[in-house]
């Protein structure tokens, strides 16, 4: 356990997809309790990095650490039941269930009963104050309820470490506010998050620490000030045009 | 209760009652109606059966077994083969049975669950007619011949059968058999969380791992199950059936019911094989009777099915359940006239 | 010991067949690029064309081949009505589209078949032609059974002619954006509709006078729609899903595999190698022989 309080650290992990490195040898540390977002253009490996991390895809070299445990090249739901916890870009709940049942059917190793499983649902469903429509079925929910009832789900694996993937695309700003409410919540009770994020004000107000990633690269780390100064970031979100003004993070 | 139909709910007077009611008719069934009747009850209560296996797999789970008759072929020669060519009471033939398919879908589960959607439906069919073509060649299922199994005796594990080998001795196997079939769908898909589990890698494999589900494990469980209990009904049907063929046991046919059943009742509901595997069952073996053709049910079941996905996808469940409406057919029809633009 | 004359003449033979099961192939294929459905109705369309030469050849002074154009025209029109119903249970939100598709040709293929089996009965028939009889020798090769050999060419000419227009016309480009990818063909301006509907048209007209001539090489029977749809799943898996080039050479090892086995080993064991080969070239490798089908779900 030298690592201290890293709770998430990945040496050299390289992914490619035939001729094309999407992760190229990214090193990372992620400490116990800080919120790390992780910003870049498109195609620059983010969500890669996501899926290679959680093990849904097997990392051509480097390797993954949690909690000071080696866990490259895990199953997905065996790392989920260790307390990584992980969201999809496009919303994804289980359309033909209800909330409740989207809820229970999180697997954890934690052998929890029958019972104590349906408070625990119950506590989760007020804290994101979505207990109203427990048993509604997903496939009618608004595109924010399914964002709130994601988040919900991951919330059962009681994490420790939460990644998201783009948790305010596509969500109204009374929404976004929420979410980042409860992000902040949950983190000052010490759970941990990696957010990919584009939008800049998103990433202002949330993340501790940011990580830039380029061309399958990890191109430069500090707090919000310092990597929107960096020459290489910009140069990476410029890239030779002046389009596209929103990402670029100033 | 999520699996049953609201129009339950609208029955006059306590339901309790009217499950009451039914469990009476099927129990006094053979006496009642006598043996041709009792022959037509214990078909129909093995296709609900079978559509239940079927269930399973390809409704809650949503993976599309089309060789999923195989293993109620392969029941049956289990059955067959042990009592034929090694001369061992039924009972040994039925736990053979249940332990040869249970093995084998294990053994076909880890490759082939690997597969999704239009793949995986092509190689299972693939495999099970080349358990079919096998079957004819391999001289211990008797090839083209089939085998003929000896009549049973009058006992059962050694217990005399007061109405041995009559339609009604099996009627009461397969209400059993059938009722089993019910109950445990019933507790694992709709009761316990395995079920939320199934449904959950059905509608987003991805998401489900993320969430600590084992897809991998509980895919497999769920094939092996249904597997085990179409071979169990395979078995039953041999002993009842006496000759076995595989043109007739391992027929794609068998599949096709099955599909057809559980679709036109109501994918991944626990009631809706009942009234797919009635509606079928009886089209096919009444359209002899009131066709005047034992054909003529299967162009009606293929015009059926057609419409069936065209109009009301959730089945006859979805109908009862008020899912669908007149206003759904019409946005149906609508949609469907606009896509017709050739000229 | 090989027979070098009987081995030339297998060969001849599984040369000739492979013509047209390649003319099925492609069209499964396009379908399924097209559409994104696995057609369980193909080998039906091959039993009902076979069927449609019986009945009506008599009307032609008992010629089945002039009954082509006949089977050709229908079959483009019901392929182009029957697209429509297929495009709608696969797209728009509903539950299991993959499955509904699936479903619904399955539904088609059981009413193709119960259809002709109740009008018809359960017995094979001819599918007569006074022109295609006999056989040319050709010497120190072997014989070329006119029927075979004219329903190899019409099976390349057919292929030829539907090849030209997928890669030399307008609406040839058309069908294979869509096949690419449907919503970027849309917002292209390409109407989706109708080329999908002359697609289906076409592989539908292509499969049933393949049907015909099937019909006049063998014979009509209500039951043998299952083995050609065997077959249209054993070239597309070999080839990978909408591959057409591999669709070719998968056509022709299927037509050689048939011709070969069928002299040397009994039928049920060919059909028991058939399914086998497409269960294992599943499981080892989904896009088929080469890896360039498509790995579409």
């Amino acid at each position: 356990m030298s690592d201290g309080d890293t709770i998430l650290k990945t040496t050299d992990l390289t992914k490619r997809f035939g001729a094309l490195t999407a992760n190229d040898e990214i090193s990372l540390a992620v400490e116990r309790g800080e919120i790390r977002g992780i910003i870049g253009p498109n195609g620059s490996g983010k969500t890669t990095f996501f899926n290679t991390v959680t093990g849904f895809y097997e990392p051509d070299g480097g390797s993954v650490h949690f909690n000071g445990e080696e866990v490259t090249g895990w199953e997905p739901h065996r790392l989920a039941r260790r307390g990584l916890g992980r969201t999809f870009q496009i919303v994804s709940p289980f359309k033909n269930m209800t909330v409740r049942q989207n809820m229970l059917a999180v697997q954890t190793d934690d052998g929890r009963s029958r019972e104590e499983k349906r408070e625990r649902v119950g506590e989760i469903l007020e804290f994101l104050e979505i207990d109203h429509i427990a048993d509604n079925e997903a496939r009618g929910m608004s595109g924010g309820q399914q964002k709130l009832l994601e988040l919900g789900r991951v919330l059962m694996l009681d994490p420790e470490l939460v990644m998201l993937d783009e948790p305010a695309a596509g969500v109204n700003p009374a929404l976004e506010e929420r979410i980042m409410d409860h992000i902040h919540e949950l983190n000052d009770e010490g759970t941990t998050f990696v957010v990919i994020e584009h939008d800049m004000h998103v990433m202002k107000t949330l993340a501790d620490t940011v990580s830039v990633f380029d061309s399958g690269r990890h191109i430069a780390q500090g707090d919000f000030e310092e990597v929107s100064q960096n020459e290489d970031v910009r140069k990476a979100y410029l890239g030779g045009t002046t389009a596209e003004d929103d990402e670029v993070p100033v | 209760m999520s699996g049953s139909a609201p129009v339950l709910d609208r029955l006059p007077g306590d339901r309790r009652y009217w499950f009451l009611a039914l469990g009476v008719l099927l129990l006094a069934w053979p006496f009642l109606f006598g043996s041709f009747w009792a022959r037509i009850g214990l078909g129909a209560l093995m296709w609900i059966g079978l559509a239940q296996s079927w269930n399973m797999i390809g409704g809650y789970a949503g993976y599309l077994d089309f060789g999923h008759g195989a293993y109620f072929g392969i029941g049956g020669f289990a059955a067959g083969i042990a009592m034929v060519q090694f001369g061992y009471p039924f009972v040994v033939g039925f736990a053979l049975a249940i332990v040869v398919a249970a093995v084998l879908a294990y053994l076909v589960a880890v490759p082939t669950l690997r597969l999704t959607g239009a793949y995986f439906a092509i190689a299972t069919w693939a495999l099970a007619e080349s358990i079919k073509q096998a079957a004819l060649i391999l001289e211990i299922t008797g090839g083209t011949f089939g085998l003929s199994l000896p009549r049973s005796p009058d006992t059962f594990i050694g217990i005399a059968v007061p109405f041995a080998i009559s339609e009604t001795f099996f009627y009461y196997v397969m209400l059993l058999l059938c009722a089993a079939t019910m109950l445990v769908t019933y507790v694992l898909f709709e009761r316990h969380e395995f079920g939320y589990r199934v449904k959950a890698l059905r509608d987003d494999q991805d998401a489900a791992e993320s969430l600590g589900i084992d897809t991998t494990r509980v895919k497999r469980q769920v094939y092996v199950l249904s597997c085990v209990v179409a071979a169990v009904f395979g078995s039953v049907y041999a002993w009842y059936i006496v000759f076995i063929h595989p043109n007739d046991i391992l027929a794609p046919i068998v599949t096709d019911r099955m599909v057809i059943m559980a679709l036109l009742g109501g994918l991944g509901t626990l009631t809706g094989p009942i009234f797919g595997g009635l509606l079928v069952f009886l089209l096919q073996r009444l359209s002899s009777v009131f066709l005047g053709s034992s054909t003529f049910y299967l162009p009606l079941i293929g015009t059926l099915i057609m419409i069936t996905v065209l109009f009301a996808p959730s089945g006859i469940i979805g109908i009862l359940r008020g899912e669908i409406g007149r206003d759904d057919v019409r946005k149906n029809l609508k949609e469907l006239g606009e896509k017709f633009d050739l000229l | 010991m090989v027979d070098i004359g009987l081995f030339t003449q297998i060969v001849i033979n599984g040369l000739l067949l492979g013509g047209i099961y390649v003319t099925i192939g492609v069209g499964f294929s396009l379908a399924f690029g097209v559409l994104e459905v696995v057609d369980f109705a193909v080998g039906e369309y091959v039993m009902v064309g076979a069927f449609m030469g019986a009945v009506l050849a008599p009307l032609f002074g008992a010629e089945g081949v002039f009954v082509i154009p006949i089977v050709l025209v229908v079959f483009f029109a019901v392929g182009a009505l029957i697209q429509p119903l297929i495009h709608h249970v696969t797209t728009g939100d509903r539950p299991h589209p993959l499955l509904m598709g699936l479903v619904f040709t399955f539904g088609l293929a059981t009413f193709l078949r119960g259809s002709v089996l109740t009008i018809f009965g359960p017995n094979s028939q001819d599918v007569p032609s006074s022109l295609l009889t006999g056989g040319i020798e050709v010497p120190g090769l072997g014989t070329f059974p006119v029927v075979r050999t004219v329903t190899a060419v019409f099976g390349v000419t057919g292929l030829a002619v539907f090849m030209y227009y997928l890669y030399r016309t307008r609406g040839g480009m058309a069908i294979r954006a869509i096949a690419e990818d449907r919503t970027n063909a849309r917002l292209m301006g390409i109407n989706i509709n109708r080329y999908q509907s002359i697609a289906y048209g076409a592989y539908a007209a292509l499969t049933g006078s393949a049907g015909v001539f099937i019909g006049m090489t063998f014979n009509a029977s209500p039951g043998m729609g299952l083995q050609y749809t065997a077959f249209a799943f054993f070239m597309v898996v070999l080839a990978g899903m909408g591959y057409l080039p591999g669709v070719i050479v998968a056509g022709i090892v299927l037509g050689l595999t048939q011709s070969f086995t069928a002299v040397y080993i009994s039928g049920n064991a060919v059909l028991l190698v058939l399914f086998a080969i497409i269960y294992v070239v599943l499981l080892v490798s989904p896009a088929g022989i080469l890896g360039k089908g498509e790995w579409a779900t």
